[in-house]
């Protein structure tokens, strides 16, 4: 390591500060480093090419598409400029889009956590059958979508599910679920929660386990209760998996598809940005230019997200 | 190791990224500055030879999938140097349409005849995807006189015929006739809704059934069902290319709709599809496509009526929408490929087998020739969507021909329906976005 960076120190001298530098340069590239480099290329050069292909050409090619008048479907199109980004911003649909995309997120990444820790907390505690409760309760993460989503729509059926049929037993009438926006919306952030609460309980387990026991028996002896010992001492030292776990699951949340589409298929009152983008371009209306900027605002929304979080939350987190 | 970013690296990777850029204008659409207006192509298919195979998507309309294969197996007999691809391309025509859309869109994989149904081909002729029919239609001597006349025209734009009549279908009434005689009314399907809202508090009393009606699911196609209602009061969701939703005989239509739901408490809304909920008994009567008759018979512990639409306080006949699916040939395969798709669409439509995918699925017969005293003997029902069909209504312009306006009309639907929102207003505000799709996405694109 020593030796590595008095070689980097040493290649940082060598660039003059004018622009002589090409016999300098040339040098550099001689020897192990060619070798080294021709290693890099060959075991990144494959990846690197298909994350351009597959990533980064159609990010472009989005970009791209968000400036033209198109229908999905039609050969031509219109070039237009920022018009579909202004048509977004200044319609009703903005404004009822990013509050369903921030409440649908806040929601169940929240709610997600929240249960899934006291879960962790269970899952802890020393009491037989945990192995099974801990399959249990991480079972739905690794279901499909679309099958929880269909099962579901049968509990939450006013006619005939099992929901409507214990409401029936207590002399009430079942509520609209699916054709209700906001219940819809209640409905698929209910069912997103019970499929992924299960991962953030096994990551909070793992997490718990991993704490340090001396520290804890410390604090134990020293009088600190169960309840001071779970919020002083084992809530900051589990911030790097919580700090984890908010990152990947606000990125799974804005970018939840499957139980949306399964569940209600018309969007009404669960059109978050991702499912507002798909039903423009491939539900009812083929606007494909007009997806593609609502496609952009997603992305820009969430590299803000990522970096915040990675520059200032994670200021936050205690690694030891 | 470690790389410096010197003028030689700068300009490399500048180059690569202005090579992405344009990179990505290759692909998509061709761009225009100003909007196109949809042409018809004339083709001359005079010494093309049929192509030795096809794809045909469906979607399998009224689970149709083992009538389709055995046609097609006829076919195969008949023509042995085509083979026809059945390709199961959706679940319904929203995901067939989807399915060929982003085809259009990628330039490849496309069938040489697709399922299309009559809120999309529209769309396909306004983006140029299919071809118009008529020379294919002289060259083969498909006898189109002796097609239903009314479902034939449904694809007739600009004097040209852009796809013929499939898995056809109108809305029927279908009610409980246990339940009905429960209630001690008639054995028929009301000739009015203002009839059938007299009888609703004797058959939710009589029957035990949650709801005397079930109104079709939203999400479906509640903008096709919905035209009975206000056709039965004089109202519409437009007139021509006139958006007349919000017209006070459209409120007052929408206004009963919802008072069935919330003031008199007779009618529920379905979650998923109605015509489930009807054959399980949660309700004494719905509509439902004729593509779900033989569902229902199927599936139904009851004795199933059925019946023409109910009529309302200005029109008692002449409401019912027609509807369903239709062949669509797309302009973007061959035209040995577009020749042979012709070849497999006439045989599909020809009399005997649409007596027979009508048999299995409950669909319309599309040929007046087509010989259904076999199929009726079994299934007496369809009789009653037969003669439905001396008495349907050209569907409203903004439903089939504004791009979105159905999904747009089945929101307006469930905020009135399940919300109890105020029907004008909610009309009002329906109007509004049905005559921005259309100045935006069609008026452009139609030729003066």
């Amino acid at each position: 390591m020593t030796q590595q960076l008095a070689d980097q120190q040493a290649r940082i001298q060598a660039v003059p500060a004018s622009g002589t530098h090409a016999p300098a340069s040339r040098k550099r590239w001689s020897g192990r480093a060619r070798r080294d480099f021709f290693i890099f290329l060959a075991l990144a050069l494959p990846n690197l090419l298909l994350i351009a292909v597959f990533t980064y050409l159609p990010l472009i090619n989005n970009i791209y598409y968000s400036t033209l008048d198109w229908t999905l479907g039609s050969a031509t199109a219109t070039v237009v400029g920022l018009e579909n980004y202004i048509t977004f911003f200044t319609s009703a649909d903005a404004v009822k889009v990013l509050g369903t995309t921030a409440a649908f997120t806040a929601v169940t990444v929240g709610g997600s956590m929240a249960l899934g820790l006291l879960v962790a907390l269970a899952l802890n505690s020393k009491v037989r059958g945990t192995t099974f409760a801990r399959s249990a309760v991480f079972a739905p993460y690794v279901l499909s979508g679309v099958g929880v989503g269909l099962v579901w729509l049968f509990i939450f059926d006013p006619g005939y599910g099992v929901l409507a049929w214990i409401l029936r037993g207590l002399g009430q009438q079942s509520p609209q679920w699916v054709n209700d926006p906001q219940l819809s919306l209640v409905m698929v952030i209910v069912v997103y929660v019970w499929k992924n609460l299960g991962y953030c309980a096994v990551v909070f387990l793992a997490g718990l386990q991993s704490l340090p026991q001396d520290v804890m028996e410390a604090a134990s002896l020293d009088g600190a209760s169960s309840f001071r010992r779970f919020l002083s001492m084992a809530m900051p030292l589990l911030s790097p998996t919580t700090f984890f776990l908010l990152i990947t699951t606000m990125l799974s949340s804005l970018q939840a598809f499957d139980l949306i589409r399964i569940m209600t298929p018309l969007g009404n009152g669960t059109s978050t940005l991702i499912y507002e983008a798909y039903l423009q371009a491939f539900g009812a209306y083929n606007r494909a230019g007009y997806s593609a900027a609502i496609s952009v605002v997603l992305f820009a929304i969430l590299l803000i997200i990522t970096v915040v979080q990675l520059r200032f939350v994670e200021r936050k987190v205690h690694y030891s | 190791m470690s790389l410096i970013l010197d003028r030689r690296l700068f300009l490399t990777l500048a180059s690569a990224g202005a090579g992405a850029v344009a990179l990505s204008a290759c692909g998509g659409p061709t761009t225009t500055t100003g909007s196109v207006a949809t042409t018809a192509a004339d083709i001359d298919f005079s010494g093309v030879k049929p192509a030795a195979s096809i794809d045909f998507w469906s979607n399998h309309p009224g689970k149709s999938q083992d009538v389709e294969k055995s046609i097609i197996d006829k076919f195969h007999a008949k023509y042995p140097d085509i083979k026809v691809n059945l390709v199961t391309a959706g679940a319904n025509y929203e995901e067939i349409a989807q399915k060929f859309q982003t085809a259009q869109a990628a330039k490849s994989g496309l069938p040489s005849l697709v399922v299309l149904s009559d809120v999309w081909w529209f769309r396909y002729y306004l983006n140029e995807s299919i071809i118009p029919l008529d020379s294919l239609v002289e060259q083969l001597g498909v006898k189109l006189a002796d097609f239903r006349a009314s479902l034939v025209d449904d694809y007739k734009y600009a004097g040209k015929q852009w796809a013929l009549p499939y898995g056809r279908s109108t809305p029927l009434f279908y009610y409980n006739r246990d339940h009905f005689a429960a209630a001690g009314l008639p054995d028929r399907a009301p000739k009015t809704w203002q009839e059938f809202a007299g009888w609703a508090p004797k058959l939710k009393a009589a029957s035990g059934a949650q709801y005397a009606f079930m109104h079709p699911a939203l999400a479906g196609y509640a903008g096709w069902t919905l035209q009975n209602n206000l056709w039965g009061e004089g109202g519409s969701w437009s007139k021509d290319w006139d958006i007349t939703c919000d017209s006070a005989e459209s409120v007052a239509a929408l206004q009963a709709a919802q008072d069935s739901v919330y003031k008199d408490g007779w009618a529920g809304v379905s979650s998923k599809e109605s015509a489930d909920d009807f054959a399980a008994g949660l309700a004494s009567a719905t509509l439902s496509s004729t593509g779900s008759l033989i569902g229902i018979l199927k599936s139904a512990s009851f004795n199933v009526g059925v019946g023409f639409l109910p009529g309302g306080s200005k029109a008692e006949t002449g409401v019912c929408p027609t509807g369903g699916a239709g062949l669509g040939i797309p302009s973007g395969v061959t035209k040995e490929e577009q020749l042979a798709a012709a070849m497999f669409l006439q045989f599909m439509t020809e009399p005997e087998n649409t007596a027979a995918f009508s048999a299995a699925t409950g669909y319309m017969p599309t040929r007046m020739s087509a010989d259904m005293a076999t199929v009726l003997a079994k299934t007496p029902q369809i009789k009653t969507a037969m003669d439905q069909l001396a008495v349907t209504h050209v569907q409203d312009n903004a439903r089939v021909f504004l791009p979105g306006a159905d999904q747009e009309m089945a929101k307006a639907a469930a905020k009135i329906l399940t919300q109890q929102g105020d029907v004008q207003a909610t009309m009002t505000e329906l109007k509004a976005t049905l005559e921005r799709i259309y100045t935006k996405d069609v008026q452009p694109r139609l030729k003066a």
